[in-house]
């Protein structure tokens, strides 16, 4: 019972802080159609950002200012720059939202440098809550779970139950009828544009101080969230909740089971040869495959389900 | 106008270009071939750094040979495998003598194979490897070669240093490994396992893990579980990166005691990117060949060390890229010229000042022996450490000395030597 429990917990722990991550993003390619490269790198900015401001007013400041302007930087991204890259169509947008995690990057780390920076986590957060199994947590996770349920609750209540919310929804398949009807089309575009961003800014405040805060962090996380958007299927801000927290109990449980095939082979009676090629290859423990177990489930996904959990639509 | 414009242009860069063939004649290239863009691009430039800096103080000094001078060339790599080729090719092309390179142990091992086929098919134009920290420890066992020379100590050795200090302390019972599975993560693991088996039978191996590189992993808290229900009191483990301080920043939230014995875990970016209640919340233990607060440094190194933080704005990590330099010069001397085969049998057994006695190049593979020190990452410190005026309120605290006769293990190379 207690494995589970602890399972369970340390999974949903992971799980939301992939969900922050890729919230936006998912937000971002369902209502728009672009499959934002740069969206990590908002996540980056995030940190940075909250590195900045709490060494000067502090952490709480930090976690409202940061996301705020990275809000308004993603919105100027889609007003002046993707709008116009639009025309040409996705290939066009997806080389360009390439070409700016490369600047991010290299903006990055001219301002603050190629070594990590010192963000770290606020001294009134940083104490054991509870412990359990003999593993302490710490009161941030806490913290940090507590605002990124906060944030999957209004984010799912604003689209699905505000006058906004609709609109959005409403552009995202007929964006003509919704301008004949007299909606700012592109202004809730870019609305939508700088929310995603302003969500992968706020997750880099939250994860940033204990990930670490570095410029190769952008590059570092930009598979895992693709995964979650796919998994969970494009646009759906429930899917990609379902999906993180199935990738992060997936994850946590592989990791503390130490069993191969090898284990069932010789469990009835069989051995195989230690020589052979194949016991490299059966002798590999679950817990050693754990990280790509993701992306076996992005392959079987796709094969199976190409619209994904709660999608609908095909990629 | 625009004409002039361009006569102008022109002239200068004939001009320029002049006065660089009249310098060239003179200095002895090195050509650096490391990362100074991408994800470790700090680390490449600052390693870059340490070598102009080494150069410039013994071309102040007088230089070599009566007065030619050595210069530091630097090529990126941008830590991508192929690029490191491209350089080098780049490098053969432009007839430099020199390569030195210490970052990535996969870029290593392309230097050594392509210098490896052009050294044999262009007798009196091979070109010398000085690797200042590829650890991989095959390059001076099967894969030895006449023109590479390791200043740094190799993995085997780095972690014979580890456990020869765990012998020391009664209270190690169980370990646990974790390292990343890669080449240097595998060699790491390997030579724990042999090691521990063979020099400390006491201790215990309670796990045995070896994890996706490279910061892919976010949550280490699954391992962090996993240590904890083996009962281990001590993680031995090679990772670095963000892969080594997401481990050890896991560890500290969840309240976990135990001992990091590590190679890289501790070097300063680290130590940053951790802060200091994480970084002492455990001992983090590293083994290096010197640090800035210990109490035998002499002083003729503090000088130079003073020196290198005026230069470059930073403390002193390591000491082998003084120690590869000043070889290097003498080794020219020695030789009385700057041919890369005369100046490698110069270096071969050549002794030198380590940072702590004596250090030597073992004739037989190119491998650099010296005393290792054992350091834990503390507060309580005389001098702190500063990187770009940045104070990190921490620094290294001596735990003891392993003797170079301690880390010194056999070796499989059979060299094949040129003609002298």
């Amino acid at each position: 019972m207690d494995v589970i429990l602890f399972t369970a917990f340390n999974g949903l722990l992971y799980g939301m802080l992939l969900f922050m991550l890729s919230s936006g993003l998912t937000l971002i390619f369902g209502m728009m159609g672009v499959l934002n490269f740069a969206h990590a790198s908002f996540f980056m900015l995030g940190a940075y950002f909250a590195y900045q401001i709490s060494k000067y007013i502090g952490f709480v400041p930090a976690l409202f200012i940061a996301p705020l302007i990275i809000g308004f930087l993603g919105a100027m991204v889609e007003k002046y720059a993707l709008r116009r890259v639009h025309k040409f169509g996705h290939v066009a947008e997806l080389l360009f939202t390439f070409g700016l995690f490369y600047i991010i990057e290299e903006l990055v780390q001219m301002i603050w440098g190629k070594v990590p920076v010192g963000y770290h986590v606020p001294e009134y957060l940083d104490f054991t809550l509870f412990s359990m199994s003999g593993m302490g947590y710490q009161a941030y996770a806490m913290f940090t779970l507590i605002i990124s349920i906060a944030m999957f609750v209004a984010l799912f209540s604003v689209l699905t139950k505000t006058r906004a919310g609709l609109i959005i929804q409403a552009a995202l398949t007929h964006p003509h009828i919704v301008a004949s009807l007299g909606h700012n089309v592109p202004k809730v575009f870019m609305l939508v544009f700088g929310l995603g961003c302003a969500l992968a800014g706020l997750a880099g405040v939250l994860a940033g101080n204990t990930l670490g805060t570095e410029p190769s962090m952008a590059f570092s996380l930009g598979p895992i969230v693709f995964v979650v958007i796919v998994v969970g299927g494009l646009g759906s801000i429930k899917g990609a909740l379902v999906a993180s927290i199935l990738i992060g109990i997936l994850q946590t449980t592989a990791i503390s089971l130490d069993l191969s095939i090898n284990n069932f082979i010789e469990l009835i009676g069989f051995t195989v040869d230690i020589e052979s090629l194949w016991h490299i290859l059966i002798d590999l423990t679950i817990s050693q495959i754990a990280p790509i177990l993701p992306y076996l489930l992005l392959v079987l996904m796709l094969i199976i389900r190409p619209r994904g959990l709660f999608g609908n639509r095909d990629v | 106008m625009l004409t002039n414009f361009i006569k102008i242009i022109l002239l200068s860069i004939t001009l320029l270009s002049f006065s660089c063939t009249e310098k060239e004649k003179d200095t002895i290239k090195i050509a650096v071939i490391e990362p100074m863009s991408g994800p470790v691009a700090s680390i490449g430039l600052d390693l870059i750094e340490g070598l102009e800096f080494h150069a410039k103080r013994i071309n102040e000094a007088g230089g070599v040979l009566g007065g030619r001078l050595i210069e530091i060339i630097a090529y990126d790599n941008a830590m991508m495998a192929e690029k490191t080729i491209q350089q080098l090719r780049k490098v053969i092309d432009q007839e430099i003598r020199y390569v030195s390179q210490g970052v990535g142990s996969n870029h290593a091992l392309n230097i050594i194979k392509t210098l490896g086929k052009h050294n044999e098919r262009n007798p009196g134009k091979e070109i010398l490897f000085l690797n200042h920290s590829a650890v991989t420890t095959s390059f001076t066992n099967e894969l030895c070669n006449f023109y590479h020379f390791r200043f740094d100590a190799n993995v085997d050795m780095k972690v014979a240093a580890l456990i020869s200090q765990m012998n020391k302390d009664p209270n190690i019972k169980k370990v646990y490994l974790l390292n990343q599975n890669y080449a240097y993560g595998q060699s790491f693991q390997a030579a724990a396992r042999r090691l521990l088996a063979e020099r400390a039978p006491q201790i215990e191996i309670v796990g045995d893990e070896l994890i996706v590189p490279f910061g892919k992993i976010l949550d280490f808290n699954p391992y962090v579980a996993k240590i904890t229900a083996s009962g281990a009191d001590t993680i031995l483990t090679g990772n670095w990166g963000a892969d080594a301080a997401r481990l050890i920043t896991a560890t500290a939230n969840s309240q976990l005691k135990v001992n990091f014995y590590t190679i890289y875990a501790g070097i300063p970016a680290a130590m940053n990117s951790m802060g200091v209640k994480i970084s002492t919340f455990n001992p983090i233990i590293q083994v290096t060949e010197s640090h800035e607060n210990d109490a035998s440094q002499p002083d003729w190194l503090k000088k130079i060390e003073a020196d290198y933080t005026a230069y470059s704005n930073k403390s002193p990590y390591a000491d082998r890229q003084r120690f590869m330099m000043d070889m290097f010069a003498e080794a020219i001397e020695k030789a009385g010229s700057a041919d890369p085969t005369a100046v490698g049998f110069a270096l071969e057994g050549m002794t030198t000042k380590g940072p702590h006695g004596e250090a030597y190049m073992r004739a037989e593979d190119h491998q650099m022996h010296f005393d290792m020190v054992i350091s834990h990452i503390s507060t309580d410190v005389e001098k702190t450490f500063t990187y770009n005026g940045e104070d990190y309120g921490m620094a290294y605290v001596t735990d003891g000395w392993v003797d170079a006769k301690n880390i010194t293990l056999p070796t499989t190379c059979k060299m094949k030597r040129p003609k002298s």
